[in-house]
């Protein structure tokens, strides 16, 4: 009785299980592989003028970490064909730092030399979910600033937006993107160096330099109490 | 006759050209939009949050209000503090709308609806100089990201009118 009910359900399960399997590698077919003519270069163009220090300090970037959690990093989008970074988005971010620090001449020549070392910690570099009416650009980051001399540090946090036309064409969605994550990131670095939190950072980390050496024992004891 | 003629068009050019940069003139300097705040109760994910605030910023670059719009907390330098701006403001009321209701009934009912309010204040006195209420509706079917465009749009279109009008003498 029980055989009579499932026998004329085994062909829907084995046709089931047929499309399953195939669908298995096709699947995996469809994942973009990255190839010159997906691949896109992003270009910080012109290094953004940072704010004006009152001692000004030299900065030097220790690393880039990638703290955004994504598996490919250099996948952009994954839809038609996927589109592909020539480079690690840390990389990419550190030049951007690196040319505008030193294009005011606030990067020090080595680690040893600089006043100040930044760890940037980067949350998101790409594209974000936006309306599906065009591409919506965003890159953040977090970047903690430490005095070499006293070990302070703080945490200064930026974030870049831009919002490009979408595209039908292939070619105009690439030239879209690219603009949209250059606009993006020069926005994200223009938010770090200019931004208040970097200001009031140095500022206090400065302070904290002033003060040490005269707080300090100068015979290297401890304090009493 | 030809040379009425050539003469008409050359006034017509001329008036363009002496009109075009009165408009296209920024009033201030500098708009710093900062990122909108979630009433109690309002069920918006902070990637809506992050989209509106973006989206301002294309809205206010495309307006031509102001000169630059700069991110969020960066600084001005004293001297064009102020003619700068600071956007700010809360989005009040968020209803997700009901597909069912707007399939049967039409006429806007079963609408997701989006309401915010916001504050423009002068950078150096910290003076308000309006405040703003936008109230949008898009059908329940469409992306959330598409309401937050829809009020990008309208809330600088009214941030426009309200300092264009209290700018003109009485």
């Amino acid at each position: 009785m029980l055989l009579n009910r499932t026998l004329p359900l085994t062909p829907v399960l084995l046709i089931a299980a047929g499309l399953t399997w195939m669908a298995c590698p096709q699947a995996g077919a469809d994942e973009p592989k990255p190839k010159p003519e997906n691949t896109i270069s992003i270009q910080f163009g012109e290094p953004v003028p940072p704010q004006k220090f009152e001692h000004s300090p030299k900065f030097w970037i220790a690393d880039v970490t990638d703290r955004s959690g994504n598996p490919q990093p250099m996948l952009v989008m994954k839809e038609r064909g996927g589109l592909f970074l020539d480079k690690q988005p840390t990389a990419i971010v550190k030049q951007a730092i690196e040319q505008s620090l030193k294009a005011a001449n606030l990067l020090a020549a080595d680690q040893a030399s600089a006043d100040l070392v930044l760890r940037v910690y980067l949350f998101h570099f790409g594209l974000a979910a936006g309306s599906g009416l065009d591409f919506f650009g965003k890159v953040e980051f977090s970047t903690m600033v430490k005095n070499t001399k006293t070990g302070e540090s703080q945490e200064v946090k930026a974030v870049g937006t831009s919002i490009a036309k979408g595209a039908v064409r292939k070619k105009s969605m690439q030239k879209n993107v690219e603009e949209d994550i250059e606009e993006a990131l020069h926005d994200a670095t223009r938010n770090f160096l200019r931004g208040t939190q970097l200001k009031e950072a140095v500022e206090a980390l400065s302070k904290g330099a002033d003060v040490t050496p005269a707080a300090a024992p100068s015979g290297g004891k401890p304090p009493s109490k | 006759m030809r040379i009425v003629m050539v003469a008409v068009v050359g006034v017509i050019f001329a008036m363009g050209a002496l009109a075009k940069p009165k408009e296209g003139t920024p009033q201030y300097k500098t708009a710093e939009a900062k990122h909108f705040a979630t009433a109690e109760g309002v069920e918006l994910s902070p990637a809506f949050v992050d989209y509106f605030y973006a989206e301002l910023r294309a809205e206010l670059t495309k307006a031509k209000l102001v000169n630059e719009v700069i991110g969020e907390g960066e600084a001005v330098d004293d001297a064009d503090a102020p003619k700068s701006l600071v956007i700010s403001g809360t989005i009040t009321e968020y209803k997700k709308g009901n597909v069912v209701k707007s399939a049967l009934i039409g006429f806007g009912a079963g609408f997701k609806s989006l309401s915010m309010d916001a504050d423009v204040i002068r950078r150096s006195d910290k003076q308000n100089l309006c405040v703003l209420h936008v109230h949008v509706k898009v059908d329940p079917r469409w992306n959330e990201k598409v309401m937050a465009k829809g009020a990008a749009h309208q809330m600088v279109k009214e941030m426009k009118k309200a300092l264009t009008e209290g700018t003109k003498p009485a």
